[in-house]
């Protein structure tokens, strides 16, 4: 498990520092596999059958597979777009998770001392703020949809920790949620391209007040 | 012929997910299709008026997944309201809307079946959110109607509306996910306190909330209300309201408005039932009335500086959550049993008033409020359901708001908040001559450009007249109709109490 750990913040760090859009995908499907290796081994300890493996089973399939293959697609149609990318705002949000690191073991210790899963917990909220810092700092619209499946595999990963696994249907029905979101921000991100001719959030400043 | 109550809630959850699937499809003449649309939303409705008139409040409906109180049928009466009045104005809607010489959609054609599956798996959603028993599926319902209502946002795919519905989907997204968190607390606090049988399911948890006692809840609870109140449109987490019910077509916006935000109030207060025992009343209370205040004290400068005609209503959509909000957190009787009345009545009228400023926009062809002018001479049915709508949402005596906001008001002064009541008044007033001000100038003058004259059909009218009377008489003769009293008072009881 604490191999697990250093494997996920390793992948989180990395995440804030990449700009190319490939890449960005190709590390949220290895930080989902990571996840469903955890949703293995919790669901294998604690019990047997259906209900401990599909967590792991669904992971696999909607995470790795379906969500970055779709990703995927997208910037394969993303070709010739303006690039408004400032690079500061990479430094600014490996900084931020940095410090979202020290924050969860803070909070982890005040809250839930000698707690087994310390880590992991510490591990989930980093990845919770860095989901955040990443849609909130960085303005294009594929960095964000990574950043908003960070945030949820982070949730994801601290109710499995915290309470073994919701229950079954609601696990499926969140499982859906996640998949349709992808659906409607990958539409939302194509017509995007073709209204804006880029994917670049910024350039969207026209609703104020 | 009889039903049972089960049968009802068959039929209500059906009938809606069947016309989606066939307007999906596509393949029928349009004209089918608007009338199937009526005939769907006019069957759940019926189905829906009988549910409330046979509904035992004493004898709450449970299976294995749904649960039926006077809170949910109460619910279900303001979504059936809103959906019938949705498949009697969409028509003339989107007839407009395609119309080859002044429409929005002309460039596209045969959208109807696109715009009728969406709306109805829409209005489907939240129906399904106000009668599961599982917190954690209030929770996957809550988010799914984020989703398919971004679709809805941004139906024209203009600039706008993309940009909107981007801002939609990533901020109540990431609050929805917050309340993810909150929900999973709330179940580990069950697991720890009250143990793991039935797992987050609400009526089992409502029964055993004296065994709660975690220091978690009140953790739990902030993160619901964080995220759900992003969803609700409290400020600041209210940046998507605005450009949401701005950008999204006219029957959209009324059903946002009217009743997906309250939608997500109801999820709110399910989960404050469970925690406020091991929170207490005054650490909720508190929250409650500051931040529903502070969203009030947010709309008034937007609406008296605002142009767009349907950004200022989504901003007073905004002052009226606030309002419930605060009306919640008094924990008062009469002010819960408004605050519910103040749900129904503002989905009433905000659908009305959506609607006439969707057609107002087309009559004008501008959504700029300082360049429509002479509505009276030009549009006088429209202008005349304009200003209805307006002096129905100010809250003026014959209409229904008036007696919810009234309650509400009232509460403060029976709480024992008289200070906030005033400060509450005073915003209202502000709000009051912010909206005037800008609907008395499209009223009067000289219109500069000929307008496409009078767009407001004799159904729609109707419909209109329909939902603006049966706000004013549902809360006017409150006390004559016993059903509705009966209904309304238990399910005041339950937001406060609980089952017990």
């Amino acid at each position: 498990m604490e191999y697990l750990v250093v494997f996920l913040v390793l992948v989180v760090f990395l995440q804030t520092r990449i700009t190319n859009l490939r890449r960005a995908v190709i590390c949220l499907a290895s930080q989902s596999v990571i996840i469903s290796i955890a949703c293995f081994g919790l669901g294998l300890s604690s019990g047997s059958g259906l209900h401990a493996l599909l967590p792991g089973i669904l992971t696999l399939a909607v995470k790795v597979i379906f969500i970055p293959g779709a990703v995927w697609n997208l910037v394969g149609k993303l070709t010739n777009e303006r690039e408004i990318l400032s690079e500061s705002n990479v430094n600014y949000s490996t900084m931020a998770a940095a410090l979202f690191l020290v924050m969860g073991y803070a909070i982890v210790e005040r809250l839930l001392p000698g707690s087994a899963g310390r880590d992991i917990i510490a591990a989930s909220i980093l990845m919770i703020m860095t989901g955040l810092s990443l849609m909130v700092l960085r303005k294009r619209a594929i960095i964000q949809i990574v950043g908003l499946i960070t945030l949820e595999n982070g949730i994801y990963l601290l109710g499995l920790l915290m309470t073994e696994g919701l229950p079954l249907v609601v696990e499926l029905g969140v499982f859906l949620d996640v998949l349709i979101a992808v659906v409607v921000l990958v539409i939302l991100t194509s017509r995007m391209r073709l209204s804006f001719m880029t994917t670049d959030t910024s350039v969207m400043k026209k609703l104020k007040g | 012929m009889n039903f049972s109550i089960s049968d009802l809630i068959y039929i209500i959850l059906a009938l809606p997910v069947v016309f989606s699937m066939i307007s999906a499809v596509n393949l029928l003449h349009k004209d089918v299709l608007h009338w199937l649309n009526r005939l769907a939303a006019t069957a759940v409705f019926g189905a829906i008026a009988l549910l409330v008139a046979s509904f035992d409040v004493y004898s709450p409906y449970r299976d294995a997944y749904l649960y039926l109180d006077a809170l949910s049928v109460w619910m279900l009466l303001i979504i059936g309201t809103l959906y019938l009045a949705f498949a009697w104005t969409s028509k003339a809607y989107l007839d407009r809307d395609t119309n080859k010489r002044y429409g929005y959609l002309r460039r596209f054609g045969r959208l109807e079946g696109r715009f009728y599956a969406l709306s109805h798996i829409f209005v489907w959603i939240m129906l399904v959110v106000v009668t599961v028993n599982n917190l954690g599926l209030m929770w996957v319902a809550i988010e799914a109607t984020t989703l398919v209502s971004a679709l809805l946002v941004a139906f024209k795919f203009t600039r706008t509306s993309l940009e909107a519905a981007w801002k939609y989907v990533m901020v109540c997204t990431v609050g929805i996910c917050l309340a993810l968190l909150g929900t999973i607390l709330v179940y580990y606090i069950q697991l720890t306190d009250i143990g793991p049988a039935n797992p987050l399911d609400w009526l089992y948890m409502a029964q055993h909330v004296d065994s709660i006692d975690s220091p978690m809840a009140r953790f739990a609870f902030c993160f619901l209300f964080v995220g759900y109140g992003t969803k609700i449109g409290l400020a600041p987490m209210h940046a998507w309201l605005p450009d949401a019910h701005s950008e999204a077509p006219a029957l959209t916006s009324g059903l946002l408005s009217g009743s997906l935000c309250i939608c997500a109030l109801y999820v709110l207060i399910r989960n404050i039932i469970i925690l406020l025992p091991a929170i207490g009343v005054d650490f909720i209370s508190g929250l409650c009335l500051f931040f529903g205040l502070f969203t009030v004290a947010a709309a008034v400068p937007f609406v008296l500086v605002q142009r767009d005609v349907k950004r200022m209503l989504a901003y007073s959509s905004m002052e009226n959550f606030g309002l419930m909000m605060a009306g919640l957190g008094l924990f008062v009787p009469s002010a819960a049993q408004a605050m519910l009345l103040h749900m129904f009545n503002h989905a009433l009228v905000k659908y009305s008033l959506f609607y006439t400023a969707g057609t107002i926009m087309e009559e004008f062809g501008t959504k700029n409020m300082m360049r429509i002018h002479g509505m009276m001479t030009q549009t006088p049915r429209t202008a005349m359901f304009w200003l209805l709508g307006i002096v129905g949402i100010l809250g003026m005596p014959p209409f229904g708001i008036f007696f919810s906001k009234f309650y509400i008001i009232f509460g403060f002064f029976q709480a024992d908040h008289p200070w906030l009541g005033i400060l509450l008044l005073i915003l209202l007033a502000g709000m009051l001559i912010g909206i005037l001000y800008h609907v008395m100038r499209m009223f009067g003058g000289q219109a500069k450009k000929k307008s496409a004259g009078e767009l407001l059909g004799f159904t729609d009218s109707l419909a209109l007249a329909g939902l603006l009377l049966f706000s004013c008489a549902a809360s006017a003769g409150l006390s004559e109709i016993t059903v509705l009293n009966n209904l309304l008072s238990h399910a005041a009881q339950i937001v406060l109490g609980g089952v017990s």
